[in-house]
């Protein structure tokens, strides 16, 4: 009570009645948080261990949740990647669709191997949007640490695409692969696929909320872009096709995930650039997630 | 930040736009806003943009440890938009709000029940968003289900609960949190009377314990219960802060005021033999007045002009308080009354002799009928708007209790062996 303090200051010292109740005390004002970006960035990992119990328990609220409201249980996540690689396997073996393969591997592989990343790369992209839109309520009422939700997310993607890998071990069993010790690479370089593509989508997620154009966008544009992916087809080497390998961001840690797992090289040199963008990227998109929540509650209506 | 503040809101300003394209373009601007860091104009007035206006105006008031205050206001007073800042889930355009200690909030019950889970796991999960951790839950775990009176229940899935389970489970859940400070948006009108009782006993416990709640309701009759204090909204501005008792018959005069005016838009296209003309409350000699405590006389003067003869005249009348609808009726029947009423104007008075009606706003609403039920004239509603501020000197030192709608007269007895 006896000692002043400042009343534009956010980082007032800690008042006398501080030590007395030993309560922290926290300050929401109008300054925007990004003054100070060190401490930005450890309140977002701050709030990320705080929240650390409460991602789990999401998670494993979701894998229950899902068990318990269907029959088929696990085989849905099989699905996707399963059914996507049985058609375009057909319509290979029918002869309608004649695409050059990389020598050394199964085509039924390669594109199985590529599907399941693929899947990973665009369920990690529109998490963050699915993640707030799914729990719209809990955030526009609830204050918790909402990094956890992330996590979550993030964790949904990650079991999946691990759950779908098991599919690849029938399937190298059969058909066979070219195997090398740059195998026990891919996992890392798809954990930077699934970090890179989360970066995008956290950095989608902010106008993904307001406008719904986005997501109509995606749901539009993701086919195309599936077909742009070196997925059912060897990568294009003569230019302009070659350039793609390049520009489409969802191309370079693709190919070389799956190239390190079943050719033993890495498949493309970008994949160096964006595999060293992919983690700080991510980190900033945590920090636009953080920085854009408060002014997206505002404008939910539920 | 003083002492025993729990606490402390400093001019905040909160802007709202309720045109939907506009506001998800400001969204925008105000992500982009927050990502370069650049702040907003020096002076609230100069910071609206087009279609904005100010959800809550220069709001400050403090809680301090222990203290229950309720936030009470007409729709869109912006009583909500304040708790959202308290909560820290949007932040204030201007002003400060300082906080001390964990910050619990039942918004909505339940928020994040996931239906095929069940109890059980519910309580876990929802404690979890709530903030407790896993050994914290453990050790309220019974005490939360017995709380929610759920029994063995409490195994089976939340989808086949009934609302009102759901809801216990909710406030259980939420109650034993041990926060320091309780933020709860009408969440108290759910849940039959028995738990409802048994919450507000529960909230009555916090507050002894040091806990501090703030409280939004509507239902303004049930404060008394539990808040010492309230805070009154209306339009963005805290237009009273302070005394229970004088901050909801303000907020009920607030009220009745609304209902004034609709009922002055509905009553206009009177062109009828006979139109209620003047309503209005005075005292025993004439005088206009409208505070009243209780215990004195009120009188009803009624002023009736009529275009054309009116034979064998009734009024009815009805008294009403914004927030709990007709309390009585009369009709000048009752005393077996008729007036022949000629063209001209007539004087009429309803003598209401020691007001028995506690602290609150109220009004009346008014019915000019012919000889037959049918035969209708004309309607005037929440006219003769009056408050009472309190009781009668004499009767406040008997103890007369001064939370309720009405006084009735009651003597007390002990008996013999």
């Amino acid at each position: 009570m006896s000692n002043p303090r400042t009343e534009s200051s956010v980082t007032a010292e800690l008042p006398a009645g501080w030590p007395a109740l030993g309560l922290p005390e926290t300050v929401y004002d109008a300054e925007p948080e990004i003054a100070h970006p060190l401490r930005l960035l450890g309140n977002v990992f701050r709030s990320a261990w705080e929240g650390r119990e409460l991602a789990w328990r999401l998670f494993v609220r979701n894998v229950r949740g899902m068990y318990r409201q269907t029959a088929l249980g696990l085989l849905w996540i099989f699905l996707p990647p399963l059914a996507n690689t049985a058609i375009w396997v057909f319509l290979r073996a029918q002869r309608v669709l004649d695409f050059d393969f990389p020598s050394g591997v199964h085509p039924t592989v390669y594109i199985l191997t590529g599907m399941i990343l693929w899947q990973a790369f665009i369920d990690a992209l529109q998490m963050p949007l699915n993640t707030l839109n799914q729990n719209r309520s809990m955030i526009s009422k609830l204050n918790f640490p909402r990094e956890a939700l992330l996590a979550e997310g993030l964790g949904d993607v990650l079991f999946n695409t691990l759950v779908r890998l098991l599919l690849l071990l029938p399937a190298l069993f059969i058909y066979g692969a070219n195997w090398s010790w740059a195998a026990l690479l891919a996992p890392l370089v798809a954990l930077l696929m699934v970090l890179f593509a989360t970066g995008l989508g956290l950095l989608l997620m902010p106008i993904g909320s307001l406008y719904q154009d986005v997501s109509r966008f995606l749901s539009v544009g993701l086919p195309f872009w599936m077909i742009l992916t070196p997925i059912i087809y060897a990568p294009p080497t003569g230019f302009p096709g070659n350039l793609l390998n390049w520009l489409n961001p969802a191309s370079p840690l693709l190919m070389c995930a799956r190239d390190l797992l079943l050719l033993g090289n890495c498949g493309n040199p970008a994949a160096l650039w964006y595999g060293l963008v992919a983690i700080p990227l991510f980190l900033f998109g945590l920090v636009v997630y953080r920085l854009a929540l408060p002014a997206l509650i505002e404008r939910m209506t539920s | 930040m003083s002492h025993d503040n729990v606490l402390e809101v400093r001019s905040v300003w909160k802007k709202y736009c309720r045109q939907l394209k506009r506001a998800m373009w400001y969204g925008v601007c105000d992500v982009g806003r927050q990502l370069t860091g650049k702040r907003n104009n020096a002076i609230p007035a100069e910071a609206l943009r087009p279609g904005e206006f100010y959800a809550v105006r220069n709001a400050s008031f403090d809680l301090p440890r222990g203290q229950c205050v309720g936030l009470i206001g007409p729709n869109g007073a912006g009583k909500s938009t304040m708790l959202k800042v308290i909560n820290g889930l949007i932040r204030p355009d201007f002003g400060e709000v300082r906080i001390r200690g964990r910050v619990g909030a039942l918004i909505e019950l339940g928020t994040g029940f996931n239906p095929i889970l069940s109890g059980r796991e519910n309580v876990y999960i929802n404690a979890a968003v709530l903030g407790l951790k896993k050994r914290e839950i453990d050790r309220v775990y019974d005490q939360i289900v017995d709380f929610a009176e759920l029994g063995d229940v409490i195994n089976d899935p939340i989808r086949t609960y009934s609302s009102g389970m759901r809801v216990r489970l909710g406030f259980s859940v939420a109650a034993h949190l041990q926060p320091d400070l309780l933020i709860m948006d009408e969440v108290l009108a759910v849940g039959d009377i028995g738990f409802r009782m048994k919450c507000f006993q529960h909230l009555n416990q916090l507050t002894e314990k040091g806990v501090s709640i703030i409280l939004v309701t509507h239902a303004v009759g049930m404060l008394p219960r539990v808040a010492s204090r309230v805070v009154v909204f209306d339009r963005g501005n805290i237009v009273f802060d302070g005394d229970l008792e004088q901050g909801i018959s303000l907020y009920e005069q607030k009220l009745s005021a609304k209902i004034e005016q609709r009922a002055e838009k509905v009553s206009v296209n009177s062109q009828t033999e006979g139109a209620i003309e003047t309503v209005e409350t005075c005292d025993e000699h004439g005088q206009p007045k409208s505070d009243f405590r209780t215990g004195e006389k009120l009188c009803l003067r009624i002023g009736i002009r009529c275009r054309e003869a009116i034979p064998k005249a009734r009024i009815n009348v009805s008294l009403s308080s914004p927030t709990t609808e007709v309390i009585t009726t009369t009709a000048t029947v009752q005393q077996g009354l008729r007036f022949d009423l000629n063209p001209g104007l007539h004087q009429f008075l309803l003598e209401f002799e020691n007001l028995p009606l506690l602290v609150g706003a109220y009004f009346f609403n008014l019915s000019l009928f012919g000889e037959e039920m049918d035969d209708f004239h004309h309607r005037r509603m929440a006219v003769g708007t009056f408050r009472v501020v309190g009781v009668d000197a004499d009767s406040g030192k008997l103890g007369n209790t001064v939370s309720g709608i009405v006084r009735i007269p009651n003597r007390w007895k002990k008996l013999e062996g």
